[in-house]
């Protein structure tokens, strides 16, 4: 998500919103910054300077700087609004407190804004002459304005927004998340009543919109034990968190308690999330059939072992990523007691994980659907065999394969694994191969010309770099051209524009062409004719990509070079 | 179709009138109007909404309808405006008419 650095600072700690890092955040609850530390350097430094120079000079000075500054405003239109630039004429013979007096505080953060502009050229410009001094406010509001317009214009290409109307639904929200903290905070009794209101309208809200909340608030890093109570809906069943780093282990089992029947718990960074918590959620859902977990690294290989004790044969779907402490014999645990009754299946970054082959032996459920192993830390951990054997076992059920990142993946689990076991007429809506650079075209094309995939909607072949045109071609030839939704070709340098002819998708909305070298002006608007619903095409790296592409109102070309900010 | 515009009608009997085709961006809004119950007449009666927001739904109708249209390189699209105080109840509307 894309967010502004340039939004007006506002008092108190808690207000750092968007994803800074966390020595950022600290810095600044600390109040440490390079501009305060530069500030009182100069200060130090002006002093020595102070009696040297005498005061007739510096208001001299001073009138020369103002009528520089509009001409330079007009002759830029763009960044440097700083009086530092005044410096670069070479005046340096300007006292430094007659300078320090004409940078903003922190003019690195607030260069951009309206009051804080108008006032420094306010100080800088002799009262006498008012006719002057409104052209100049005029001429900064305009540039100020422009600049606000192109700003917007980035956030919204970057969110991948394509509708420029946002709807009233996720205004409200925005509104409600940008104002959650400050309404929890405060004392007095207004903003009390209205968080209290807060939590009786959610009672109303439906619950695509309380996700969306959830959704907006994670953006915000706003999700704390006390935004928390607004989910402890008693009737809630399903229930994601995408940024749960501030969620105490008290905040879970607050969560356990209060809606008993969740059936569906998602929480990633869920880093504060322990031993007690786990156990306690185990406990008191009772309906608990998936979770999905992201950085639970508090968790230790005994209390995984009680956790699917307690969750065995009701653990449907399981999802975990990003932590060390999930070993191999924690997935032995895992598999022995839940296998039975589990589904969908989610290993992604788990760095203590190597026995990958246990996986076969176990997933034996007739109705597993979704297999998801992602960035094993030693790559020759899952191989070919591995994969074959367990396409062996669900590949004929599959909806969802994702293999992102296996790095030592070759054709032959292609044809001997996906080839073989997946059936004629299959199921996969999902097949994502990121990464995989041993797998070549043809071992693709034998796998599209065996296999019909008719209801694949999402499909990725990011940074496959042995893909050519054939793999593409016949991908759309067999089946999948109606269903496919999105679809990821970054990367694939050995792609030409022949294989573009046949991308004909009516239902096509999404597709990455990053780096992408042979596409141009030319793919570009041979797509936008053949895919009448594509609203967002990624053409980052694409230099042939030009500002005369054409396209259509309501799509857009994101990352091209020549759309300049 | 007739094109007359739709009265809606709040919780405190406050009549706003909106046109038609403003009123279509709602979906439920749409689903009334093309119905074939008597709100397919033109009245609407929104009772679970108080006035102000009604008229608050009333102008974000009109703004959806104005700018939605416009050309794609046209970017003086205005923001729209919601007071913080009144976001909770507006959001309540806006889930129930799916805008």
């Amino acid at each position: 998500m894309y967010r502004s650095r340039n939004k007006p600072k506002k008092e108190g700690e808690n207000e750092v919103k968007g994803p800074n890092s966390a020595l950022t955040q600290f810095l600044r609850e600390e109040g440490i910054s390079a501009e305060n530390i530069k500030q009182k350097w100069h200060q130090r430094q002006s002093k020595n300077h102070e009696d040297s120079i005498n005061e007739k000079k510096d208001k001299a000075v001073d009138d020369n700087l103002t009528a520089q500054i509009p001409q330079q405003l007009e002759e830029e239109q763009v960044e440097d609004v700083e009086i530092g630039s005044g410096t670069k004429t070479g005046r340096t013979d300007i006292s430094y407190d007659a300078r320090m007096k004409l940078v903003p505080v922190d003019s690195d953060e607030e260069e951009y804004e309206t009051s804080r502009l108008s006032d420094t050229l306010v100080s800088l410009t002799p009262t006498k002459n008012p006719e002057l001094l409104a052209k100049k406010r005029q001429n900064s509001a305009r540039i100020i304005q422009k600049r606000r317009k192109k700003r917007k214009r980035a956030a919204n290409l970057l969110d991948r927004r394509v509708n420029r109307v946002s709807s009233l639904q996720s205004l409200c929200i925005t509104q409600i998340s940008e104002n959650i903290s400050k309404w929890q905070e405060q004392s007095d009794e207004s903003s009390k009543q209205v968080y209290n209101r807060l939590r009786d309208v959610l009672g109303g809200v439906s619950t695509a919109n309380l996700n969306n909340l959830a959704k907006a608030l994670s953006k915000n890093r706003a999700l704390n034990d006390h935004t928390l109570q607004l989910f402890l809906k008693t009737d809630l069943t399903e229930l994601t968190f995408n940024d749960c780093s501030k969620i105490s282990f008290d905040g879970y089992k607050t969560l356990a308690i209060f809606s008993p029947h969740l059936t569906s718990l998602s929480l990633q960074m869920c880093g504060q999330l322990n031993n007690e918590s786990l156990l306690y959620i185990a406990e008191k859902l009772p309906n608990l059939k998936s979770i999905n977990l992201d950085g639970p690294f508090l968790i230790n290989e005994g209390t995984w072992k009680t956790f699917f004790a307690i969750m065995k044969d009701r653990l449907e779907e399981f999802h975990i990523s990003n932590t060390h402490r999930f070993t191999d014999q924690s997935l032995s645990n895992l598999l022995i007691n839940c296998s039975s009754t589990l589904v969908s299946l989610g290993l992604s970054r788990l760095d203590s994980v190597s026995n990958y082959a246990l996986l076969p032996q176990y997933l034996l459920n007739n109705g597993f659907h979704t297999l998801c192993i992602e960035y094993p830390f030693n790559e020759e951990d899952v191989n070919d065999e591995i994969i074959i054997n367990l396409l062996g076992q669900v590949g004929r059920t599959l909806r969802k394969l994702v293999l992102n990142g296996c790095l030592d993946l070759t054709d032959s689990m292609v044809v001997n694994g996906l080839t073989a076991f997946i059936p004629e007429k299959c199921q996969l809506e999902v097949l994502s191969l990121e990464e995989s650079d041993q797998i070549t075209t043809d071992s693709l094309v034998y796998f599209f010309n065996k296999v019909k995939l008719n209801n694949l909607k999402e499909c990725s072949f990011r940074r496959c770099l042995q893909l050519g045109d054939m793999a593409i071609i016949n991908l759309l030839f067999n089946g999948a051209r109606d269903s496919l939704r999105s679809l990821s070709l970054n990367s694939l340098k050995e792609l030409t524009t022949n294989a573009f002819v046949t991308l004909k998708c009516p239902n096509l909305t999404y597709i990455d062409l990053g780096f992408v070298r042979c596409v141009d002006d030319s793919v570009i608007e041979l797509l936008v004719d053949q895919n009448p619903n594509l609203t967002v095409i990624d053409v980052f790296g694409d230099n042939l990509v030009t500002e005369r592409a054409i396209t259509r109102p309501g799509l857009e070309l994101i990352g091209r070079q020549s759309d300049s900010i | 179709m007739s094109q007359d515009p739709i009265t809606l009608v709040s919780k405190d009997d406050k009549e706003y009138e909106i046109s038609r085709s403003a009123a279509m961006v709602s979906p439920t809004l749409k689903a009334m109007i093309e119905g074939s119950f008597r709100e397919s007449k033109g009245r609407i009666e929104l009772k679970q909404f108080d006035s102000h927001i009604l008229k608050k739904v009333v102008e974000y109708l009109n703004y959806n309808f104005q700018y939605s249209s416009i050309n794609e390189d046209d970017d003086d699209i205005p923001e729209f405006e919601i007071p913080t105080d009144m976001s909770l109840e507006l959001l309540l509307a806006a889930d129930y008419l799916n805008i």
